[in-house]
């Protein structure tokens, strides 16, 4: 009988990697568990990465290549070979750039962080091509890098920034890690459980984290930049921020607290429906039990004014003196040498500056223009592509051509407005979809890739703040599916073009290359599996802040430079009860359009039995009060619609009937698609709120970011119409 | 003597399920039954404050166990060590432990036309190991062992948090 191994590697379901333990079995797996011995997740695991077995050997799985052999949507498909899609895509791309230049072929991907989004950026920036990114950058971190940057130079709420295991004090600010980063979730937990850790949540919504809080605070959705600089009112007028930090490693205090006396806490109460006294009371433990840990999330990021709302947030973690060090937030700790995979794409990246490419070739980055901090040579961060603007190249033609779109997610739901991406799909005259299942967007895909799994592919990752895991391959892939670095290298070779960035010039020794500089090869690092770089603090007291003064500028030269405001404000979102009263009486809800569930990322899981079993509907959460006034019972369908100038027409979600939501805000799912029901839609423009979604432009003035949290919407009861 | 016995910590828990799943995989069970079922309930008003709680139903591993009176063909045993099991040879799907059972543990596998339920991992206990939803859960919601010991390492936790506070 043919003896069970035991594999170590890391999932990748979601951002956080946790190290696991698959056990195989005739090459195929039998069982994945948690890795107790891994320092990230001690065993742990989520429903996502547990059900794996179901993903990998599911019937509807696309385990070979194929081409359209109708018209687009058809659903009409013809297997094809590997090598005949690599030399059809190949002899493309190689037309388009002679014919269009480069910047004709473009690129999106999700935010899913297997090597995906290093691979996509190995083949478009050697074909000479910018416009490529995650398609969640204007409201997932994207705002966040950009506060960040300017303000201390560096990212200190990544993954595990926040030292909540360390801490005294963590506050948790608009995201639920339980539904979303369960092992820092489990690391609060314990840090209540053993160190008596004081928690602070700041939600809309009644989460599992606000029923463990000591102070729960419900602003409205939209109006967190006022309920931070209202919090840094209270610690600069009564003298409770870190005075030496301040003096000593912060640039810009004067004028900070000239700013901060247009939010006084009692109008900020009025401005955010909190209780003024409980903003005095949050402010005053946040600047006294040291250390203490802020965790933000992305609901942040998808507000109207995400990027001044991020560095208001920013500037109270520096004033209270809780930068880099233990308990607080800490930046990065990686060994110089070590090629990070985010930091390679960014200006993060001492560590990999070669990954960039040309300013003359940034500037013509779909975005770079609108959004200078975001997109382009100015970009902090990983310097994606502007979503909205390669839609609308893509539908106008300007500011120049696009001939081809090679997506590598389910970008017609995951990106707002799928109305306009529809369009833009069905109108770009070349479309390869690299995906699991067949999908909306695979739907209308002229070639169909299958991708591997991270069960089925090495890869390095270090997404976290200090650990670098080995995820080795448990199995061969299923079928026909390739991991993705090899599609990219492939097609370079076939296209005569070399992987501009580094000497590597296959999949393996793209592995060897990021931990090269650190003396050892990815063999190496298989059978170390888990590196721990021991954390150090107050990295500035060596290197200084990467900021142009060197120090935490809590009044932005950058932000100076770029013409926006270099200290932060509250903006009121475009549509809400204060800026379009007129609105509000026919569309009296603010909706959170977004939640996130523990048994999907985005809009993958659906089509998993054990996943689905879990959550089987998108579901909206009302007020029991509004929604009896409205006929509304729990578990009815209910119709949402947005106000202008989003798009008419409706979708519908499940009412969930919960007093853990304020009585003006509602809150619906995203994502939803119906694997089980026909194509090519699946019955996504029925459920998904992203449909409705219209926002281009109306959204942050830096980072573009498209409101998803803070729209007006009326709801009714399906049938009522 | 030992009583196996898995014990919930109710306020540790996330509601994050994958107590469930790692059940599900560990013995490869259908959509449908569910043998291990971390149910939220709330967010609700209670005296005025909000409140939401998780509540894992699964087999108590009952002391006097009714479905083993219950059970008209003596599927249903008890180990020494506590651990209840149902005999799939023996079962014949008449769902009457189902009806005897206080929690709704009992679960019909419609696969395999028989009642099944959790086991506490027992091939897995036998080994030395722990059951599987305990080793999975983020919070250490979930205790696995003999119920006296695992009483002790919760007073040992109170005991110390108190002293912290």
């Amino acid at each position: 009988m043919p003896k069970e191994k035991v594999i170590r590697t890391a999932c990748a379901d979601c951002h956080v990697g946790c190290g696991v333990l698959v056990h195989v079995k005739d090459g195929r797996v039998v069982k994945i568990e948690g890795n107790p011995e891994h320092p990230q997740n001690r065993g742990m695991m989520c429903p996502k990465g547990l059900a794996a077995k179901q993903h990998i050997y599911h019937p509807d799985r696309l385990t070979y290549p194929m081409k359209r052999a109708g018209e687009r949507e058809e659903g009409k498909w013809q297997r094809i070979s590997w090598d005949e899609a690599l030399d059809t895509i190949a002899a493309k791309f190689t037309e388009i750039r002679e014919k269009y230049g480069p910047y004709a072929i473009t690129c999106q991907h999700g935010g899913k962080p297997s090597k995906v989004m290093r691979a996509d950026y190995a083949l478009m920036h050697s074909m000479g091509s910018p416009n490529l990114g995650n398609s969640d950058a204007p409201y997932c971190y994207g705002p966040m890098p950009i506060a960040e940057g300017a303000t201390y130079g560096g990212m200190i709420s990544q993954e595990y920034g926040s030292d909540c295991a360390n801490s005294n004090l963590a506050i948790v600010w608009g995201g639920t890690p339980a539904s979303t980063h369960l092992p820092w979730a489990r690391l609060l937990s314990l840090a209540v459980e053993d160190r008596g850790t004081k928690v602070i949540v700041v939600d809309p919504r009644f989460t599992v984290h606000a029923a463990k809080a000591d102070l729960w605070l419900q602003p409205r959705p939209g109006t967190d930049a006022a309920l931070a600089l209202g919090m840094l009112n209270v610690i600069i007028n009564e003298e409770l921020y870190d005075k030496e930090f301040v003096d000593k490693w912060c640039v810009g205090f004067e004028e900070l607290r000239q700013r901060v006396q247009e939010y006084p806490p009692g109008k900020v109460a009025e401005t955010t429906w909190l209780a003024k006294d409980d903003i005095i009371k949050a402010a005053r433990m946040y600047a006294t039990i040291k250390p203490a840990a802020l965790y933000q999330r992305a609901s942040i990021e998808m507000q109207a004014n995400s990027v001044q709302t991020l560095r208001a947030i920013a500037i109270l973690r520096a004033v209270t003196g809780n930068i880099d060090i233990k308990g607080g937030n800490v930046s990065w700790c990686f060994p110089e040498g070590f090629l990070h995979q985010l930091a390679m794409l960014g200006k993060e990246s001492k560590l990999y500056s070669e990954g960039r490419l040309s300013d003359e070739i940034e500037e013509k980055r779909l975005g770079a223009k609108e959004y200078p901090l975001l997109s382009g040579p100015s970009a902090h961060f990983a310097s994606p592509v502007y979503p909205p603007a390669l839609i609308k190249a893509i539908l106008t033609d300007k500011p120049y051509h696009i001939e081809a779109l090679w997506v590598s997610n389910n970008l017609l739901l995951c990106l707002p407005n799928s109305r306009e991406v529809y369009q833009a799909l069905k109108k770009v005259p070349f479309l390869v979809v690299r995906e699991f299942f067949m999908t909306p967007t695979a739907e209308m895909a002229d070639i169909v890739l299958p991708a591997a799994h991270w069960l089925e592919m090495d890869e390095i990752f270090s997404q976290t703040t200090n650990l670098i895991t080995a995820r080795q391959k448990a199995i061969e892939p299923v079928g026909e599916c390739w991991d993705e670095m090899k599609v990219s290298f492939e097609l370079l070779k076939r296209m005569g073009l070399k992987y501009f960035a580094t000497p590597a010039q296959n999949a393996e020794e793209e592995l060897d290359y990021i931990v090269k500089g650190m003396g050892m090869t990815f063999e190496d690092l298989k059978r170390k599996h888990v590196i721990v770089v021991p954390m150090e603090y107050k990295k500035y007291e060596k290197t200084g802040f990467e900021t142009p003064s060197g120090k935490v500028e809590l009044y932005s030269s950058i932000f100076k430079e770029h013409g926006y405001d270099p200290l932060p404000y509250h903006a009121e979102p475009p549509e809400s009860p204060v800026s379009t009263p007129e609105l509000v009486k026919e569309y009296p809800f603010i909706l959170i359009a977004g939640r996130r569930r523990i048994a999907y990322m985005h809009s993958m899981g659906r089509g998993i039995p054990w996943l689905r079993e879990l959550v089987p509907e998108p579901q909206i959460e009302i007020h029991p009060q509004p929604a009896s006034e409205l006929g509304i019972k729990d578990g009815d369908w209910v119709w949402i619609e947005l106000s202008p100038p989003n798009a008419e027409g409706r979708v519908k979600n499940r009412a969930k009937l919960t007093p853990g939501i304020h009585p003006k805000v509602v809150q619906c799912d995203a994502h939803w698609w119906f694997p089980e029901k026909p194509g090519p839609d699946h019955g996504h423009w029925e459920v998904n709120v992203n449909a409705l979604i219209n926002g281009s432009g109306r959204g942050d003035p830096i980072a573009g970011t498209i409101v998803l949290t803070g729209l007006l919407c009326k709801i009714y009861k399906d049938g009522e119409d | 003597m030992v009583k196996y016995s898995i014990v919930a910590r109710r306020d540790l828990c996330l509601g994050c399920q994958a107590c469930e799943i790692a059940c599900k995989q560990e013995h490869d069970i259908p959509v449908g039954p569910r043998w291990m079922r971390a149910i939220t309930v709330g967010p609700e008003e209670v005296g005025g404050k909000l409140r939401l709680s998780f509540h894992h139903i699964r087999c108590m591993h009952c002391s006097q166990p009714p479905c083993i009176d219950a059970c008209p063909v003596d599927a249903i045993s008890k180990r020494i060590d506590g651990i209840v099991l149902i005999n799939e040879e023996l079962c014949i799907g008449c769902d009457a432990c189902i009806e005897a059972c206080p929690f709704g543990a009992p679960q019909f596998n419609p696969e395999k036309n028989i009642v099944e339920k959790c086991n506490l991992c027992v091939h897995r206990v036998d080994e030395g190991l722990k059951p599987a939803c305990v080793l999975v859960c983020p919070t250490e919601a979930l205790l696995f062992g003999d119920i006296n010991k695992v009483t002790e390492e919760i007073r040992m936790r109170k005991a110390k948090t108190a002293m912290l506070r």
